[in-house]
């Protein structure tokens, strides 16, 4: 009965939590390049060897005695993201909009006391939100303005895209959309819908919010499938040439695009989750198999590998 | 990529069945070390005037039987000497020598090992010695009866001589001069004595026992019973009632065929205490012992050999892994969401001193008020370290109302709770804490009854004395544990968990 059951999920290519770890995390992802990936800072550090553009970096608070100088850092920035420099999930981010004389709006419009932001940092610096609970930094960049791809689809915040580049080929896509629960985050855990997108043509799919599947966004009421996404090749191509820059075979790489400088490198992670399977109603194991299958001159270079995965990995429809 | 790891599980396996096979064919170990049954621990003690400062007692001591087993033997002898040895079917202990006291005092301890259902073996019967002596009076008598009971086969006059010897004339079907007869004998030889040539003429191989009855408490005298043969079986005759012990594992012999328990050819005896006592944990002690006398090298390398006090914390520790590999089951194959990897095998060691309902309630109940505070303390923005001192000085504000409440209504599960893992309780509630903000209550729950559910199971599992016993006895074992969490660890199948959360992925594709 039970083996009957996992035998489906295994014609349906799924790829499980225990063959993700065991056959491509720890035989792809060497535990000494995790740093790279775990900390934002020596991921933009990288990018920038690699001219993958990243959000524009403003400041970095490594104490807590550096809290006191932050106003004067800041300069004439009047708009920015703090985040943890090793966070994960998207935990202990705050977007600042503006800056007053009483404190700094947030993105919902609410005002922060100087208090509550020097607090945040603090919190930040002892490590409330680093992956392993050690002390962290806090890093303030440039606030990203989204460009309006998804505005029909989303409710606040910055949607994201995620692309699962596998030894450098992009094997699967999502873009996450924030909702009224998510309180603005791109996080699937947090509420956010998770939308795959097709390898080949850039275009939105059916999507997934809550482990159930669904077709349109639950706050706006908009249909999601159909987005098509600019840039698409040019994120693709940053995508694969994440995998250069880390050597890390198996990665999720979140891109955003920006309304002024077009795609830029957000973040990567070394453990990507396997929910985009769900809102690509498509299964990663069957998609990484056939990347192993691919003639060796593929991988040379990321142009040949993108141009492989568009490919394999479109979705014909009708 | 995964043959290694499965040559090493082998491996270890291997290795676990020589061990295991070396002390079962070599040693001699049982292969269930589990003994199911009772134990009493017998003392005796006599108080012996010398007779012109010697003294010479044979006293009848309990004897290895199928279904009886005797261990922690111990015997003190005062000033005076002790030799044992065998005297037919019975175990004698022989104190002599001098003593210038006015008494002398020996002792005898041992424990008593009854397993059910396996009665000391029924032997081709002969007859016993202890027959009265047979005169014209006696004959008659033996004729009287047995003419009587020709007819009968063995079984049904064993049945008829209870009847007799109970007084029940209505089933006996006795006469008037048969009952003056058995009156008369009764009078002359005493109950057993009377039972005794009733029994040869029913043509029934007979003898007397002498022991003790297995009940708690002091005896000053042994008591006497009938043994008779029904054809089939010896049958236990109380020789008052003439009727058979309902039950005969709990009836000790000490000596049989007439040879009293005690004896004494020089001096006198003053007084004479047999006490048993029923013994909870002697079943651990039974392997204790036979391991501790032997010298081989397995043996003396046993856990057996280190103090009692400590043997009780291994007893333990031994499943401790047993444990983790129902995590990494119910973690890697079924897919419970737990706070922390090894937190249930934690809660689980602690539910063993306030027992399974007390430390679910503590544990939800600290947990609940910690969160309660956490939320509270949540806008006083204390930075993380500090924070968790603070929910940890709660936790421990809250095990000492426990136990003070727990004093008051005299619950000492209530007390017990100093040995929960008190860290990883604060870290759980702030993790609990965490996940209701950041995915919400439903998730925290989850993990939460997940954490407890793998907690339960761990310590059914940890509370199982055979089990216990049988790691205790072959720790070896441990190998076989880290081959079957070395396979565990290359087990890239799928998670239970994982089929509902892409039940809807299959459905696609059908």
């Amino acid at each position: 009965m039970i083996f009957q059951l996992f035998n489906e999920l295994n014609d349906a290519g799924i790829l499980g939590m225990n063959r993700r770890n065991a056959e491509y995390i720890m035989r792809y992802n060497p535990r000494a390049r995790f740093p790279i990936v775990d900390n934002k800072i020596l991921t933009k550090q990288l990018a920038r060897e690699y001219d993958v553009p990243t959000p524009e970096l403003y400041h970095v608070i490594e104490h807590h005695g550096d809290i006191a100088g932050l106003e004067e850092a800041l300069g004439d920035h009047r708009e920015f993201a703090l985040k943890p420099a090793r966070g994960s999930g998207g935990s202990g981010i705050i977007l600042i909009v503006d800056r007053r004389p009483e404190g700094f709006v947030i993105q919902s419009g609410r005002v922060m006391s100087r208090e509550d932001f020097t607090y945040h940092i603090s919190a930040i610096l002892s490590g409330i939100y680093s992956l392993a609970g050690q002390e962290d930094v806090a890093i303030i960049e440039a606030l990203i303005h989204p460009a309006p791809i998804f505005a029909e689809v989303t409710y606040g915040g910055v949607p994201d895209i995620r692309i699962i580049v596998y030894r450098g080929v992009p094997v699967m896509a999502m873009t996450r959309l924030p909702t009224r629960a998510s309180d603005g985050k791109a996080n699937l855990h947090a509420g956010a819908v998770g939308a795959g997108i097709d390898i080949g043509r850039g275009v939105t799919l059916t999507a997934v919010h809550r482990s159930k599947v669904i077709t349109h966004h639950p706050d706006t009421g908009n249909p999601i499938e159909g987005v098509n996404i600019p840039y698409w090749d040019s994120l693709l191509l940053t995508a694969a040439k994440a995998f250069d820059m880390t050597d890390l075979g198996y990665i999720g790489v979140d891109l955003v695009i920006d309304l002024n400088r077009g795609p830029l490198l957000l973040e990567l992670n070394a453990r990507p989750g396997l929910q985009i399977q769900v809102a690509n109603e498509s299964g990663l194991w069957e998609r990484l198999e056939s990347v192993n299958r691919a003639p060796p001159e593929v991988f040379f270079r990321a142009e040949d590998r993108v141009a492989w995965a568009k490919n394999a990995f479109t979705v014909l429809k009708g | 990529m995964k043959r290694p790891a499965t040559i090493l599980a082998f491996a270890l396996f291997a290795l676990t069945t020589l061990i295991v096979m070396y002390r079962i064919v070599w040693l001699k170990y049982p292969v269930l070390p589990t003994v199911p049954g009772q134990v009493w621990r017998l003392s005796f003690e006599a108080r012996i005037q010398p007779e012109g400062q010697e003294i010479i007692a044979a006293i009848g001591l309990p004897a290895e039987q199928a279904g009886r087993v005797l261990t922690e033997e111990r015997i003190t002898s005062d000033t005076l000497n002790f030799n044992l040895f065998q005297e037919g079917m019975n175990r004698i202990g022989l104190w002599s020598g001098t003593s210038d006291k006015e008494a002398a005092i020996v002792t005898y301890e041992g424990s008593l090992l009854l397993r059910p259902h396996r009665f000391p073996a029924s032997h081709n019967p002969t007859l016993a010695a202890n027959m009265p002596v047979i005169k014209d009076d006696e004959e008659a008598f033996i004729e009287r009866f047995s003419a009587k009971w020709r007819t009968l086969d063995s079984q049904q006059r064993f049945k008829a001589v209870t009847s007799v010897a109970g007084g029940r004339q209505e089933e006996s079907n006795l006469s008037r001069e048969d009952l003056d007869a058995w009156n008369k004998l009764e009078e002359k030889h005493g109950r057993s004595g009377a039972l005794l040539i009733l029994l040869k003429a029913a043509g029934l191989p007979a003898r007397t026992v002498s022991g003790l009855l297995l009940v708690r408490g002091v005896q000053t005298s042994p008591a006497t019973w009938v043994e008779a043969w029904d054809g089939k079986q010896w049958q236990n005759l109380d020789p008052q009632t003439g009727r058979v012990y309902s039950d005969p594992s709990m009836l000790l012999a000490l000596t049989t065929a007439g040879t009293p328990v005690v004896q004494v050819t020089k001096g006198q005896i003053l007084d004479t205490r047999w006490s048993l006592e029923r013994q909870v944990m002697s079943k651990w002690r039974l392997h204790f012992e036979r391991i501790k006398r032997s010298q081989r090298l397995l043996d003396r390398w046993s856990f057996f050999s280190i103090p009692e006090e400590f043997q009780n914390v291994f007893r333990i520790l031994l499943l401790v892994p047993l444990g983790a590999l129902m995590i990494c089951l119910l973690r890697n194959v079924i897919g419970f969401p737990t706070f922390g990897i090894f937190m249930p095998v934690l809660l689980a060691l602690a539910f063993r001193s306030t027992g399974l309902a007390y430390g679910i309630g503590i544990f939800t109940s600290v947990v609940l008020i910690g969160y309660t505070a956490r939320r509270g303390i949540d806008r006083f923005r204390l930075l993380l370290v500090p924070r968790l001192s603070a929910l940890l000085t709660l936790v421990i504000i809250c095990f000492g109302l426990f136990a003070l409440i727990g004093g008051k209504l005299s619950l000492r599960a209530l007390m017990g709770v100093g040995l929960l893992p008190i860290v990883i309780l604060t870290m759980s509630i702030e993790r609990f804490f965490v996940l209701i903000e950041e995915s919400g209550v439903h998730e925290a729950l989850r993990t939460a009854a997940g954490t407890v559910a793998v907690a339960v199971i761990t310590f059914l599992i940890i509370q199982w004395e055979p089990l216990q016993l049988t790691f205790f006895i072959y720790p070896e074992l441990l190998f076989a544990v880290a081959g079957v969490q070395v396979l565990l660890g290359r087990y890239t199948g799928y998670r239970v968990s994982e089929l509902l959360r892409f039940k809807a992925l299959v459905r696609k594709k059908r």
